[in-house]
């Protein structure tokens, strides 16, 4: 999944190092500075859980393509989330076809196997904003 | 010359008078434009005006002349939009194509991301929400301004022509592999919906914090017509229900009313009924539609030189959101192939 936490916390700085130009100055930087205050917030977390859940997601993608028959290893000495998501790209791609073709062929127990994975796959990845009254 | 020089020399021209801006002033909203409140002195009158120049990046890539063409749609036919005041499409005036509307003062609109947006006017405001949808679903798109633009689909192929955009859009811009929102397109186009009931014009964006609203209760304008296009009005109904818009109230559509309270104002004020199966489709569709441009909004991003966070907040945080709103609703259809 894009952007990363590193991306980000790299995309903060670069909107900040820069004056903004008289015109912005006011509602639209002060709005501005809020997102980039959520964005690393959401970084704080992504940081936290980002390399744990892509080693969970790996394994859990990689145990569904061997029950489909189409077996692809998940492991990597390599802990980095580049070298994760490099991985992850090829598993998930995997999964696609998969998945597309088990649709084609009507095998029901395995798809809403694939389904439930979906779910832990995007409960898993899901990022926390703080609870926030409108006005 | 700044962009205030620019802006009082354009309208100078335009009008043919002396023009002068004052307090020209960038404001957050609208990711898909950059927008500027400024006033300006012409002969003895003062004017209170909204400049909407196209951005270096954006969340979407949308027509500038199209958005204008749908406020003038509206304007003055039972929808509260802004007045639309000039349409400019050259880049040598202010280096890129802009509008420029009516600013209608004293109004607020809701950030998505916060909860109990409208407190105890909520049922009030969906009221008048739900209702506004509903008169732009009624309008017949022939004769405005809006369809000298925009294709005209064929009842059955609405669908087809959305989600083909959409999906292409995904296609295009995906940085990563997107297994979920892939499975969905895929069931979408198995289980296609049944033919539109009319065309309408779809508003596009049509969601909480696209309005304003005068913190009384009053909604005083509907904002953002950038996607506007013509389709099945039912589009825009399963976008302004979409549980992303829904600030984290699982019992009231949009935060504002039930469910069954937001379709029956629906269907009151456009003379349709909801076909339930019909807005099941719309409504998965449109989680896929948001997909769509999170994937477009993290592509800008890194493609920009990641300085704008609206661009990042987009394709991280909102898209995480709709992989899992997604992703319940594939494990909960029932009937589907």
């Amino acid at each position: 999944m894009t952007p990363t936490a590193a991306e980000v916390l790299m995309g903060n700085f670069m909107a900040l190092v820069e004056p903004p130009p008289q015109e912005s100055v006011g509602d639209y930087t002060a709005s501005r500075i809020s997102v980039i205050g959520m964005n690393s917030l959401l970084a704080s977390q992504e940081t936290e859980m980002g390399a744990a859940v892509r080693v969970w997601e790996n394994q859990a993608i990689s145990a569904v393509l061997s029950k489909a028959g189409a077996p692809l290893a998940a492991s990597t000495e390599d802990l980095s989330i580049t070298a994760l998501d490099a991985l992850n790209a090829k598993l998930r791609l995997a999964l696609i076809a998969v998945h597309e073709a088990l649709e084609a062929h009507g095998d029901a127990a395995l798809d809403r196997e694939i389904l439930t994975l979906y779910q832990a796959m995007a409960n898993k990845r899901m990022l926390v904003l703080p609870v926030i009254a409108g006005s | 010359m700044s962009l205030a020089d620019q802006l009082s020399a354009y309208l100078g021209r335009l009008w043919g008078r002396e023009a002068q801006v004052l307090d020209l002033t960038r404001i957050p909203g609208g990711a898909s434009r950059e927008t500027y409140r400024f006033d300006v002195d012409v002969d003895t009158e003062r004017k209170g005006l909204i400049l909407r120049r196209d951005p270096v990046g954006s969340l979407i890539d949308t027509d500038r002349r199209l958005e204008f063409l749908a406020v003038q749609s509206f304007y003055g036919r039972g929808v509260l939009v802004p007045e639309p005041v000039a349409l400019e499409m050259a880049e040598t005036e202010l280096e890129r194509p802009f509008f420029i509307m009516g600013r209608i003062d004293g109004g607020k609109a809701a950030s998505p991301f916060t909860v109990d947006a409208y407190g105890v006017y909520a049922a009030t405001i969906g009221e008048q929400f739900f209702s506004s949808l509903g008169i732009i679903a009624k309008a017949d798109p022939v004769g405005l301004p809006i369809s000298e633009v925009t294709e005209m689909p064929s009842l059955a192929a609405c669908w087809s022509k959305e989600l083909d955009y959409w999906a292409n859009v995904i296609e295009t811009d995906q940085l990563h592999p997107q297994p979920i929102v892939w499975a969905a397109i895929r069931k979408l186009r198995r289980n296609p919906p049944p033919p539109a009931q009319k065309i309408s014009v779809v508003h596009g964006d049509y969601r909480t914090g696209n309005f304003l609203h005068d913190g009384e209760g009053k909604i005083i304008a509907i904002l953002d017509w950038e996607m506007a296009h013509l389709g099945d009005p039912m589009e825009d109904l399963g976008w302004a229900i979409d549980p992303l818009w829904g600030h984290y109230d699982p019992d009231r559509v949009a935060g504002m009313l039930t469910r069954t309270e937001a379709l029956k104002i629906w269907e009151q004020a456009s003379g349709l009924k909801v076909d339930l199966k019909a807005l099941d489709w719309w409504s998965l569709f449109n989680a896929v539609k948001g997909q769509a441009i999170w994937t477009s909004s993290a592509r800008e991003y890194r493609d920009s030189g990641a300085k704008d966070p609206v661009l990042a907040l987009s394709g991280w945080y909102t898209a995480r959101r709709h992989d899992k709103i997604i992703a319940d609703r594939l494990a909960s259809l029932e009937g589907w192939a």
